[in-house]
């Protein structure tokens, strides 16, 4: 058994604390688009979808300090030589390897946790669409400021439409964000790592045939 | 911003054409109060009173010139007759607090009603008087300490409304605002305040509408939510032209008016625009930055509504889901076969 500790106490809490504001969101907003009082009240789902955007704007910003000092930064810089074999690799074991129990072309270690395809769409999610995603929202609080038409259009619209369409993206990231983590040894794997912080794999699996640094049990 | 009355109470209303005087809009409220008051007993009591209550009207146009005089009478609730026309109450007393919060509140009583007076009680001549809201403002434009707000652009929306055109009694400004206690709600009025100010202008006179399905809106989902939340203004008054601070005074007929729901529930609506900056506007002013944000209830259903995104959207998530269901089997299915191979 191979046991690597992957996530520390502070990656894990802003995780799932911004899973639950990301959710919250997300039903509340889902209530209030499309009028269904029935999942949440109307006048319960607005200020409580006000409130978690504003403390998922918070937990963004906590992000980017965990990046910068907390160490976690570095699994985000991308080898862009190399990226589009890992890309391929990756892919290619996704949609065929996977299901000829292929060896997994990625090695999970303490210096480099996430294969290409992972980094590049947390890059993608964490420093593009969410920023966006929460400047529309605060653009929504604060419309009043804004002027009445940007590219000719209406502000509130255009900034409505923006919020929807990065809304509809962050939910099709979750979707397969939630499936992709059980795509590890085991279905549990993975989920077991993000609430634990050690990462188990068997001394049979990928983990030990990398050589990494990490603790062996 | 948008204005109302300030007090419930009573009023003369007079047509600014110089007609005969006619019944407030709320005159049938004081019915059965006082119909006959004996004149003598009035002017005393009235004098006894008055004394008394003059010394918080410093500064006032109430205190001005003769308007103590005036107000000798007229400061008394019960002050008003039957109309032998009409057989309706008309209403002649002046609230003054009311009266010392209003914008006209520097103007002495003479300033407007300036036709024979000197006789009591006054001749019915003397209501006569031709008081034009419009015409006042106009007049004293160029003052250099109070400018009051030009009404003329009002005036020119008014006479092309219902209440200028169809209206079955004589109309005037005075039908629906009270000079006496006219003012402006302030920019920080919260907005179901300001909605329910506004309202309360169309349905004291239109009580036939204050049932839990009102005629003619029996087509509108929810009339009582939707009151609650929007003018009457807002679908009442033509969609050109809107200017935030000031309501349109044509007011449009029940067939003009906008029964279109996606004009405020839709993209790119006339009135979405107009009502969420209305309505987020207000709500900062009143509460502040973070409070402002978090109580934001300024969001309107509808307003972020994308059939084609929201379509798309859906079909990929739906596909995707579908997609990884047959990945997950297709898994399933390598997994049990490495299971019978290793076994």
């Amino acid at each position: 058994m191979t046991t690597l500790y992957l996530y520390p106490v502070w990656l894990r809490a802003w995780h799932w604390l911004n899973a639950l504001l990301f959710l919250t969101s997300l039903v509340t907003g889902i209530s209030m688009h499309f009028s269904l009082g029935g999942l949440i009240p109307f006048d319960v789902a607005v200020p409580v979808h006000n409130t978690s955007g504003i403390l998922l704007t918070v937990s963004w910003a906590l992000f980017l300090v965990g990046n910068a000092f907390g160490g976690n930064g570095k699994h985000y810089l991308i080898n862009l030589r190399t990226l589009p074999m890992d890309l391929y690799r990756q892919a290619r074991y996704y949609v065929y390897g996977i299901f000829v129990n292929a060896p997994h072309p990625f090695h999970v270690s303490v210096g480099n946790k996430l294969n290409a395809l992972q980094a590049l769409s947390y890059i993608g999610v964490m420093y593009g669409l969410m920023p966006l995603l929460i400047v529309s929202g605060w653009a929504f609080l604060f419309s009043a400021e804004l002027p009445e038409t940007i590219f000719g259009f209406g502000t509130i619209w255009v900034v409505a439409m923006a919020h929807l369409l990065l809304a509809w993206m962050m939910l099709l990231f979750l979707v397969v964000h939630v499936y992709i983590i059980t795509t590890g040894e085991t279905p549990t794997t993975n989920l077991k790592a993000m609430i634990t912080g050690w990462h188990r794999e068997h001394d049979d699996g990928p983990a030990a045939a990398r050589g990494a640094r990490g603790r062996y049990g | 911003m948008t204005s109302r009355d300030a007090s419930p109470r009573p009023q003369l209303p007079t047509d600014p054409a110089g007609g005969p005087p006619t019944r407030g809009r709320r005159s049938g409220r004081g019915a059965g109060r006082c119909l006959v008051v004996p004149l003598l007993l009035l002017v005393l009591s009235a004098l006894a009173a008055t004394a008394a209550a003059d010394a918080s009207d410093t500064e006032s146009g109430l205190q001005k010139d003769d308007s103590p005089e005036c107000m000798r009478c007229h400061w008394m609730e019960t002050m008003a007759y039957r109309d032998r026309a009409t057989r309706k109450i008309v209403d002649l007393s002046i609230d003054r607090d009311a009266y010392r919060h209003s914008v006209h509140d520097e103007l002495a009583c003479r300033d407007c009603h300036d036709r024979r007076y000197k006789h009591y009680p006054h001749r019915v001549s003397s209501a006569e008087e031709g008081l034009s809201c419009v015409g006042c403002h106009e007049k004293h434009q160029e003052d250099s300490d109070h400018s009051p707000p030009n009404l003329a652009g009002l005036d020119q929306e008014y006479q092309h409304s219902v209440h200028a055109l169809e209206a079955d009694e004589p109309f005037s400004c005075f039908s629906c605002h009270d000079p006496h206690s006219f003012r402006p709600l302030p920019n920080d009025t919260p907005v179901p305040q300001v909605v329910a100010a506004n309202n309360g202008l169309c349905l004291d006179c239109h009580t036939e509408l204050l049932t839990p399905v009102p005629e003619g809106h029996d087509w509108l989902p929810r009339p009582q939510a939707h009151w609650s939340s929007v003018r009457c203004l807002d679908c009442h008054t033509p969609l050109e032209g809107r200017d935030l601070y000031a309501p349109s005074h044509q007011i449009l007929s029940a067939a003009e008016s906008n029964q279109n729901c996606v004009e405020c529930h839709s993209r790119d609506g006339e009135l979405l625009a107009q009502l969420y900056v209305h309505r987020a506007e207000q709500e900062r002013e009143q509460k502040g930055f973070f409070s402002h944000a978090v109580y934001n209830d300024a969001y309107i259903i509808g307003m972020s509504r994308s059939p084609i995104i929201d379509r798309i959207g859906l079909a990929i998530v739906v596909l995707m889901i579908l997609g990884i269901g047959a990945h997950g089997y297709g898994r399933y299915l390598a997994h049990k076969r490495k299971q019978r191979e290793t076994s």
